[in-house]
C-alpha cells in the first residue's frame, strides 16, 4: 500500500510541476511539456523494455526515433506523381539491385567452399553489384530530385491518414532493429552498443542526404495532422461561441484545444503501450526474459535460445521508440533531419530510464515526464540563476554577459548531475523494480 | 541481480564492458576477538565462517597449521571446504570465530594484500598467472612489493624451474599447463615468502606432470619454506605430506602425519578408495 | 609523368589526410582502449574529455597570443599543450575521485560504469559549452604549409601539386612521439608493467601487492594526456568545435574495437584502418584516374564510391566486417 501511495505522490508531484508551469508561465507551455512528456514516456518505455527487462544496451535510440519520423513522411504525404514518373521506378529498381547484391554476396559466402575462388567471386559480386546499383540508382535519383526542387524534389509518401503513420513508423524502426540485432547479437560476443551507436548515425546520414526520400536537410514541412487546424477552429462560429462562453479568447482557445487533442491521442497510445508492457512483463514470456537476464547460463541450460529472445525484445523496444518518433514528428508537423542529436534523443532517454527506475514501466513513464520537464525548465531557471548571481555586476560586464549567454548550456550539465546523483544515492531509480 | 544495486542486468556487451580480468576477490573483516588453541608457524585456528556477512557457515571450528620445513596438506571429498579453509587463512572468508596467526603475530584482521606483505605467498587454483605477460614479467610482478634487487631470487626460481629460464621471454599464456603452474609458484616465491600456500596446484595436469610438480614442491620445501596446500589427489599428496588434514563438511575429521593418515583404515576406506 | 602525377594526386588527397586523421583516431582510440583494459568499461565521456583538453589549449593559446608569445613557424597551441594536459589531468582525477571511485568500491559491474560515464559526458559537454560556447574557434597560427602546392609544382615541374599542412606534419610527429613514449612506459617501466598486470588479472595483481588505486590514477593521467593531445591535434588540423568531438566518438570506438579492445597496438592499427577506409571510399577518384587511364576510358563521373556524409557508415561497415571474421578484433589476446 505504501508503494502505491509513494508512486501516486511522485506522479502527483510531476503533475503539480506541470500545473505550476501553466499557472506561472502559460497553459500553452504546460501543454507542450505535457505532450512531449507523453512522447518521452513512450521512448523511455521502449528503452526500459531493452535495458530493464533484458539488459540490452541500446545507444541508438535516436536512429529509431528518426525512422519513426521518416515513417510519417512516407505514410501521410501525398505521392509526388511527377517525381514517380521521372525516376521513381528507377530508384526502386536501383534499391532492389543493391539489396540483391548483398543477398547474392551472402549466398556466395554461405554456399561455396572457403577458398580463393569464393573470395574472388565474392569481390566480383560486390563490385559488380555496387556499380550496377549506382548505374541504375543515380540517374533515377537525379531525375527525382530535379522535379521542383524548391517544393518537392522527392517521391512523397503514400497519402494515407497520418494516424496510420505511427504503427508504420514503429514497423520501420522494428525492421532496422531486426537487421542490426541479427548482425550484432549474432556475433560471437555481443557488440550491440557500438552497432546501435553506428546505425543511428547512419540513419541520420541517410535522412540528411537522400533528398529523393524525404528532402534531406531541406526538410518536409506541413505534414498532415490528426487534429484540426487552429485557423479552422477560429473561423468556426460554434467553436468561437463556446470559447467565449468559457471566457477564453478564441485564438488561445484554439491552440489549447489542438494541444489537448494531441494530448488525448498521445495519452491513449501511452496507455496502450504501457498496459501491453505490463502484461508482457507479467506473462510467462516476461518472466522468462527476466530469468534470462538474471541467470543467462541457467536459462540456456534449460534450452532457451537466449539470442533469439534478445532479438525479440530488442525489436519490440525499438519499435516502441519508432512509434514515439512518429508521434513526435506528427506533433512538430515537420521532419527536420538536421535536428536529431544523440545527446537529446539517445542519452536523454537513458537518463529518463535510469532516473525513473530501470526495469519498472511505471518508473520509465515517471522518468519520461520528470526529465522532460526539467530539460525544458532548466533553461529559464538557469537564466534566472545567472541573473541573480550577476546582479551586482555592471550591465556591460564581460563575465556577466558570458554567464547569461551561457545559461542555455546549463541543461546538459544539469542532466549529467541528475543522472549521477540518482545513480549514486538511489541506484534503482525513483520507482525501483519489484 | 548480482552486485546489489550495481549489477549488469545480464548484459554481455563486449563493446562497452570488458569481460576479462575483473577482480572477484573481496577482502573480509576479522572476528574482533582472539582465539588461541594451537601454536605453529602459520595457523588458522578454530575457524568458523562463510562468504559474506550473512552467508551460511562453510567452515566449522576448523584448524590447519604448518611449521617450517614442513608440507601440510588439506584433503577431503568434494565440497568439504578444502579451498575455503585455504581462503580463510588468506583472509578471503568472513570469519565469525577463530584467528589466523603467522609467526606468532595475529593477522586475522589483515586484508589479503597486507598478508602478502607480511610474508604469505599464495597461488590460487585458477587464473594464477598473467597470461599476456612474459614469464620474466610474471616473476617481476611477483616481486612488485620488493624495492631491493631481486635478480638473485629470480635466479633461484630459474634454478628451481629450469624450463622457465628457457621460456623467459615467451608470454606465459602460451605455456603448457604444468609450465603455467611453475610460473604461478615461481611468481609467489619472488616475494621470498615466509610461507607458501598452494590451492590445488595439480588440478587439470596429466599424471606425469603431476609427479614432476610434486617433486618441485618438495624441492621448494627443502629450501626451508613451509608449504600449506590443498590437494584433490589425496593419496599422492599425503605421501609427500608431513602433516595431513582431512576435512569433511568444513570440520576437521582426521589429522595426523601423512604416513599415519595413509595407514589409517578409516581414512583409507572413506577417502582413498580402500 | 602521368603516373607520377597520379601518385602525387593520390598522396595529396588520400594518403596524407588519411595518415593525419589516422594518427588522431589512433591517439583517441588508445585512450579508450586503456580505460577499457584497466577500468573495464567504454568511456562515453572520452570525446568530451578531448574537447575539454582542446578547449584549455585554445584558451591558453589565446592568452599566449595576447602576450605576443609564439612558437615561430609552429602553432602556439603546441606551447599550450602541456598546460592543457595538466588541466585535463586535474579534471579527470577530480572526476575519478568524486564519481568513479565510489563504484569501484561497490564492485559495480562495468555496464554501470558505462552509464556513469554518460553522466560525466553530459557534464563535460555542458562545461565546455558553458565556458567556450558551442561555436567554431580558430586557434591555429604559424606557417600554414610545410610544402605548398605552388612550391611543390615549382620544385618538381609536375602538373599535380602536393601540399603538406604544418598541422598534418605536427600531427604525425607528435603522435609518433606519444605512441613511442606510451609503449616504452607500458613495456619497460615498473609502473607500466603493473598496469598491464592489473589489466590482465586484477586479483593476481592485488596478490602481487600492486595498488589498484595507483594503477587507476596512472591510467587516468595517461588517458588525459592522450585525449588532450588528440583533441588539440584534431582541432589544429580541422577546427575546434565542441560537438565535433562528440561525433568523433563513433570512429574512435570503431578504431578501438576493430583493433581489438584493450590492445594498444590494435588501437593504432584500428585508427589507421578506419581513417584510410573513410578517406578512400569517400574520395572522388577521378583526379587520380585521369592520369592512369587512356583518354578514351576516362571516367565522366567523379568516381566517388560514397558521398563524404557517409563516412560514419564506412567506419561502421568496416567494424561489422572485421567482427564477422575476427570477433576479437585484429589484435586479440594482448591486453593493456
Amino acid at each position: 500500500m505504501t508503494d502505491v501511495l509513494k508512486n501516486t505522490l511522485l506522479f502527483a508531484a510531476v503533475g503539480t510541476l506541470i500545473l505550476l508551469t501553466g499557472l506561472m508561465q502559460s497553459w500553452n507551455s504546460a501543454l507542450l511539456i505535457l505532450n512531449m512528456g507523453l512522447i518521452s514516456a513512450i521512448m523511455a518505455l521502449g528503452v526500459n523494455l531493452q535495458w530493464g527487462f533484458a539488459g540490452l544496451f541500446n545507444v541508438g535510440v535516436m536512429g529509431f526515433v528518426a525512422l519513426g519520423g521518416l515513417g510519417v513522411v512516407l505514410t501521410s504525404v501525398d505521392p509526388v506523381g511527377e517525381a514517380w514518373a521521372a525516376g521513381g521506378i528507377r530508384v526502386i529498381i536501383g534499391l532492389l539491385a543493391g539489396a540483391g547484391t548483398i543477398v547474392g554476396a551472402a549466398l556466395v559466402y554461405q554456399n561455396l567452399p572457403a577458398g580463393r575462388s569464393r573470395n574472388l567471386l565474392l569481390i566480383l559480386v560486390l563490385l559488380g553489384g555496387f556499380f550496377l546499383y549506382r548505374a541504375i540508382f543515380d540517374p533515377g535519383v537525379a531525375a527525382v530530385e530535379t522535379v521542383n526542387p524548391a517544393g518537392t524534389g522527392f517521391l512523397g509518401g503514400l497519402g494515407l491518414p497520418v494516424l496510420l503513420a505511427w504503427p508504420i513508423g514503429g514497423l520501420l524502426a522494428a525492421g532496422a532493429a531486426w537487421l542490426i540485432g541479427k548482425t550484432a547479437l549474432g556475433l560471437r560476443s555481443d557488440y550491440l552498443a557500438i552497432a546501435t551507436l553506428g546505425i543511428a548515425e547512419i540513419v541520420i546520414a541517410v535522412m540528411k542526404n537522400e533528398d529523393w526520400l524525404a528532402r534531406g536537410v531541406k526538410n518536409v514541412v506541413g505534414l498532415p495532422r490528426p487534429v484540426p487546424y487552429e485557423i479552422d477552429l477560429q473561423q468556426s462560429a460554434s467553436f468561437v461561441s463556446r470559447a467565449e462562453g468559457l471566457g477564453i479568447d478564441p485564438v488561445t482557445a484554439s491552440t489549447l484545444y489542438v494541444k489537448l487533442g494531441y494530448a488525448a491521442l498521445f495519452a491513449t497510445v501511452l496507455l496502450i503501450i504501457f498496459l501491453m508492457a505490463q502484461a508482457a512483463l507479467k506473462s510467462p514470456w516476461g518472466r522468462m526474459m527476466r530469468a534470462i537476464r538474471d541467470n543467462e547460463v541457467a536459462a540456456e541450460a534449460m534450452g532457451k535460445d537466449v539470442t533469439r529472445r534478445h532479438l525479440h525484445i530488442f525489436v519490440l523496444g525499438s519499435a516502441v521508440c519508432g512509434i514515439a518518433g512518429a508521434m513526435m514528428t506528427t506533433l512538430d508537423g515537420q521532419l527536420t533531419p538536421g535536428t536529431y542529436q544523440p545527446l537529446r534523443y539517445t542519452f536523454l532517454v537513458w537518463v529518463m530510464v535510469i532516473v525513473g527506475g530501470s526495469g519498472n514501466n511505471l518508473g520509465a513513464v515517471l522518468g519520461g515526464f520528470l526529465i522532460w520537464f526539467l530539460w525544458v525548465q532548466v533553461e529559464p531557471i538557469g537564466l534566472w540563476l545567472m541573473e541573480m548571481i550577476t546582479i551586482g555586476m555592471a550591465e556591460d560586464n564581460g563575465l556577466r554577459q558570458h554567464l547569461i549567454d551561457s545559461a542555455a548550456h546549463m541543461r546538459l550539465l544539469t542532466m549529467g548531475v541528475i543522472l549521477l546523483v540518482v545513480l549514486r544515492f538511489s541506484p534503482r531509480g525513483l520507482i525501483p523494480e519489484k | 541481480m548480482s552486485n546489489g544495486d550495481y549489477g549488469d542486468r545480464g548484459n554481455k556487451d563486449a563493446s562497452i564492458a570488458n569481460p576479462r580480468g575483473s577482480g572477484e576477490m573481496r577482502p573480509s573483516g576479522g572476528t574482533g576477538k582472539e582465539m588461541n588453541t594451537h601454536s605453529a608457524f602459520l595457523v588458522g585456528d578454530s575457524m568458523t565462517g562463510g562468504y559474506g556477512k550473512s552467508g551460511p557457515d562453510i567452515l566449522h571450528d576448523c584448524t590447519v597449521a604448518v611449521d617450517p620445513g614442513e608440507i601440510a596438506v588439506i584433503v577431503g571429498p568434494n565440497g568439504a571446504g578444502k579451498s575455503t579453509a585455504m581462503k580463510a587463512v588468506f583472509g578471503m572468508l568472513d570469519l565469525r570465530q577463530g584467528s589466523v596467526r603467522l609467526d606468532g603475530e595475529d593477522i586475522t584482521n589483515l586484508s589479503p594484500q597486507d598478508r602478502v606483505v607480511k610474508g604469505m605467498g599464495f597461488v590460487p587454483q585458477t587464473s594464477n598467472i598473467f597470461t599476456s605477460m612474459t614469464v620474466e614479467e610474471n616473476l617481476e610482478m611477483g616481486a612488485f612489493i620488493r624495492r631491493d634487487d631481486f635478480t638473485e631470487t629470480m635466479a633461484q626460481v630459474y634454478d628451481l624451474f629450469p624450463i622457465l629460464r628457457e621460456k623467459r621471454n615467451q608470454p606465459a599464456g602460451e605455456l603448457s599447463g604444468g609450465q603455467r603452474q611453475q610460473v604461478a609458484v615461481g611468481r609467489a616465491l619472488m616475494t621470498k615468502p615466509k610461507v607458501l600456500m598452494l590451492d590445488e596446484p595439480t588440478a587439470g595436469v596429466s599424471p606425469i606432470v603431476m609427479d614432476e610438480l610434486f617433486d618441485r614442491i618438495i624441492e621448494v620445501s627443502r629450501t626451508g619454506i613451509p608449504i600449506l596446500m590443498v590437494e584433490q589427489n589425496a593419496r599422492q599428496a599425503l605421501e609427500i605430506a608431513d602433516k595431513g588434514y582431512v576435512l569433511v563438511q568444513g570440520r576437521n575429521a582426521y589429522t595426523g602425519t601423512g604416513k599415519d593418515l595413509l595407514a589409517d583404515p578409516e581414512v583409507r576406506k572413506s577417502f582413498l578408495g580402500g | 609523368m602521368d603516373f607520377l602525377n597520379a601518385i602525387v594526386a593520390l598522396s595529396n588527397f588520400v594518403l596524407i589526410p588519411a595518415i593525419a586523421y589516422g594518427s588522431q583516431l589512433a591517439l583517441g582510440a588508445l585512450g579508450v582502449t586503456l580505460i577499457y583494459g584497466i577500468l573495464r568499461f567504454s568511456n562515453f565521456a572520452h570525446g568530451d574529455t578531448m574537447a575539454f583538453g582542446a578547449m584549455i589549449a585554445v584558451m591558453v593559446t589565446w592568452w599566449f597570443q595576447s602576450m605576443g608569445l609564439n612558437f615561430g613557424p609552429l602553432p602556439t597551441a603546441l606551447l599550450a599543450l602541456p598546460f592543457a594536459i595538466l588541466g585535463t589531468m586535474v579534471l579527470v582525477l577530480i572526476t575519478d575521485r568524486m564519481v568513479y571511485k565510489f563504484y569501484r568500491e561497490q564492485k559495480a559491474k562495468p555496464v554501470i560504469l558505462v552509464i556513469v560515464s554518460m553522466g560525466v559526458m553530459f557534464i563535460m559537454n555542458g562545461l565546455v559549452r558553458f565556458i567556450i560556447g558551442p561555436n567554431d574557434q580558430k586557434f591555429a597560427d604559424g606557417e600554414r604549409f610545410i610544402i605548398s602546392v605552388r612550391d611543390f609544382k615549382a620544385m618538381t615541374g609536375l602538373k599535380e601539386g602536393l601540399a603538406i599542412k604544418t598541422t598534418q606534419g605536427i600531427t604525425v610527429v607528435v603522435a609518433v612521439i606519444c605512441v613511442a613514449l606510451l609503449f616504452w612506459f607500458l613495456n619497460r617501466t615498473r609502473t607500466g608493467k603493473s598496469m598491464r598486470a592489473y589489466s590482465d588479472n586484477e586479483d593476481l595483481a592485488l596478490l602481487s601487492g600492486i595498488n589498484p588505486e595507483r594503477v587507476v590514477m596512472y591510467t587516468w593521467l595517461i588517458v588525459a594526456a592522450l585525449a588532450t593531445t588528440a583533441g588539440v591535434l584534431y582541432g589544429l588540423d580541422k577546427s575546434f568545435k565542441p560537438f565535433v568531438y562528440f561525433q568523433l566518438l563513433l570512429p574512435i570506438f570503431a578504431s578501438a574495437i576493430v583493433g581489438g579492445l584493450g590492445s594498444p597496438v590494435g588501437a593504432i592499427a584500428g585508427g589507421f584502418v578506419i581513417a584510410f577506409s573513410e578517406v578512400t571510399i569517400t574520395y572522388a577518384w577521378k583526379k587520380v584516374l585521369v592520369y592512369l587511364m587512356p583518354e578514351s576510358l576516362e571516367p565522366d563521373g567523379l568516381v566517388q564510391l560514397l558521398s563524404t556524409d557517409y563516412k560514419f557508415a564506412v567506419s561502421f561497415v568496416i567494424l561489422i566486417v572485421v567482427l564477422l571474421f575476427k570477433p576479437t578484433g585484429l589484435f586479440k589476446g594482448k591486453s593493456v
